[in-house]
């Protein structure tokens, strides 16, 4: 299995690397116990249209990621490599693909497709944006934490795809899965390329460390609310 | 189960599949020509063949080179016959200078694309190195106690190997023609008429296959089998264009210098998980079994790069004329 956080392509975070595993590790682990609740509540009440909810802030993450991917090449990118605009470009393409396959598979469970930003989601993608006013690299750290959140969510949520059924979300999310590895591989080598100092890594790290505390929440059960059609 | 290693039987190979062996034996058969046994690692017997057959020798430098097998069936061990040619690209002078009885050896195979017929009796005409196969074929139709008959010919008697062997095999009509003593071969007296209930083989250089074939062009078709040395004559890949075997299906790819072996891959109809295409994601890594890589990803470690068995076909190339893969 190959580690992406161990992308080669630059060494300005060699300083940070320790701290910036840690804060992944545990984003990775809040995530996976949120899910983990989220399932056990829906195997008391498995209605579709929870499962469309619980899914909204995620279809909301997807398309977001595709605005602030796209300001972000158009505000910075030429500070970067014409490779590395061209994958974050590549990026932001899978991103929109995502947000129509996860709405897709909101619309087949009886749920509605966010085009405004969910409550639930409404802190993530505040900071998101936030982060990007302040540093060319710090929303790329921002979404980099938030890509590695999802890996906590994927093996809960194919585990209860088995118990309940609902394979056409867990054949998006397995293509998901697939892309986050490069998104993640990808934010990670950026950061390492172009940090360069110790004002660059500060930024870093404050916006990782605040998508810590914000990532995982929109996977518990408590974050989920029904809309009606 | 009659494969090399348990790893070998993990990854399911077939009889097929590449796997490791050892040069158990070596011997210098004539000028310019090596014979070498080749054993399992675990001693257990090699897979068996049949007269005609051929195998893949993948060498360290990643070259793979086809050889008759011409030992006897019925051995544990395999036995192949290398010419060291003057014009070697690495193959036989790999073989013949830098490998030594107790290397390890990669092997596929066998494959037959040269079988021997049923027939009444047989005419055996083999040039040089083209002995291999017809050497196999001659103990098996000498046991069966069937008549047949050697038209061999070589540069000279000490280029051609194998002779004390033939001499001893029964019920022959054995005719050896080094060229400095008797010139060309008398195809002609073999060859001028039909001969009812006789079956050819034909194994050398291009223009004695052609003589041949030209000789029995009046004989009933099927009369004539014949094996090229193919291989040996194929022109060389375009500079920076790479092989792929596949290994479970023995299919043969070539991969381009302007494309990747990914787009190769899914253009054959492979599918391959992948997303980034730029050797960042690492989602399409690939066992490699033979050959080697040339890494050109950001994501293996230096020891999964130094090891050289997996790489990232999106954006990973070769350095050898070919790569073997597991899928």
């Amino acid at each position: 299995m190959v580690d992406v956080r161990r992308v080669r392509g630059g060494d300005g975070l060699q300083e940070i690397n320790a701290e910036i595993d840690e804060i992944l590790d545990a984003v990775v682990e809040k995530t996976r116990h949120a899910t983990v609740e989220f399932f056990v509540a829906y195997d008391k009440n498995p209605d579709p249209k929870v499962l469309a909810a619980w899914l909204a802030p995620r279809a909301w993450r997807e398309i977001d990621y595709v605005f602030l991917l796209n300001e972000q090449i158009r505000r910075y990118g030429l500070n970067f490599s014409r490779t590395h605009i061209t994958l974050l470009a590549k990026q932001s393409f899978q991103e929109a693909e995502h947000y129509e396959a996860v709405g897709k598979a909101i619309e087949s469970l009886g749920g509605i497709v966010p085009t405004i930003v969910p409550a639930s989601a409404k802190p993530w993608s505040d900071f998101l944006w936030d982060c990007l006013e302040r540093h060319p690299l710090a929303a790329i750290a921002a979404w980099n934490v938030s890509e590695t959140s999802a890996s906590g969510s994927f093996e809960p949520t194919f585990e209860a795809g088995e118990r309940h059924g609902f394979d056409e979300v867990v054949r998006v999310y397995r293509q998901i899965e697939t892309d986050e590895k490069f998104h993640v591989g990808l934010g990670r080598q950026i950061l390492s390329r172009y940090a360069k100092t110790d004002q660059d890594r500060e930024e870093i790290l404050r916006a990782m460390r605040g998508m810590r505390d914000i990532a995982w929440t929109t996977f518990t059960p408590e974050s989920v609310v029904i809309e009606n059609a | 189960m009659n494969d090399m290693t348990l790893s070998d039987a993990k990854r399911g190979h077939s009889a097929d599949a590449v796997f490791d062996a050892r040069i158990a034996a070596a011997s210098v058969e004539a000028d310019g020509v090596l014979s070498l046994h080749l054993a399992s690692l675990s001693g257990s017997a090699l897979p068996r063949w049949t007269p005609g057959a051929h195998i893949d020798v993948i060498l360290p430098n990643g070259l793979v080179r086809q050889y008759s097998l011409c030992g006897d069936p019925d051995l544990a061990t395999w036995r192949i016959g290398v010419l060291r040619e003057p014009a070697s690209r690495g193959g036989s002078k790999c073989i013949h200078d830098e490998m030594a009885v107790g290397d390890r050896i990669q092997l596929a195979g066998p494959r037959n694309n040269f079988k021997l017929v049923d027939a009444e009796r047989y005419l055996f005409i083999a040039g040089g190195i083209g002995i291999t196969p017809i050497l196999a074929m001659i103990r098996q139709v000498a046991a069966a106690g069937l008549p047949w008959t050697l038209l061999y010919g070589g540069r000279t008697r000490s280029s051609m190997a194998f002779l004390d062997e033939i001499a001893g095999f029964a019920g022959g009509d054995v005719h050896i023609a080094p060229q400095d003593e008797c010139g060309l071969l008398d195809l002609q007296r073999f060859l001028g008429q039909q001969q009812q209930g006789m079956a050819v083989f034909c194994c050398g250089p291009g223009p004695l296959i052609d003589a041949v074939e030209d000789k029995c062009r009046t004989w009933m078709p099927g009369s004539l089998h014949r094996e090229r040395f193919a291989p040996s004559n194929r022109p060389p890949l375009p500079k920076g264009a790479f092989e792929v075997e596949l290994a479970r299906s023995r299919q043969r790819l070539t991969v381009p210098a302007h494309r990747s072996l990914l787009a190769v891959l899914q253009e054959a109809g492979h599918s391959v998980t992948h997303s980034c295409t730029a050797g960042i994601c690492g989602t399409c890594l690939v066992k490699v079994l033979a050959g080697v890589p040339q890494h050109n990803d950001d994501v293996l470690s230096d020891e999964e790069r130094e090891a050289g068995g997996v790489m990232l076909v999106c954006v990973s190339r070769s350095d050898s004329e070919l790569l073997v893969l597991d899928l």
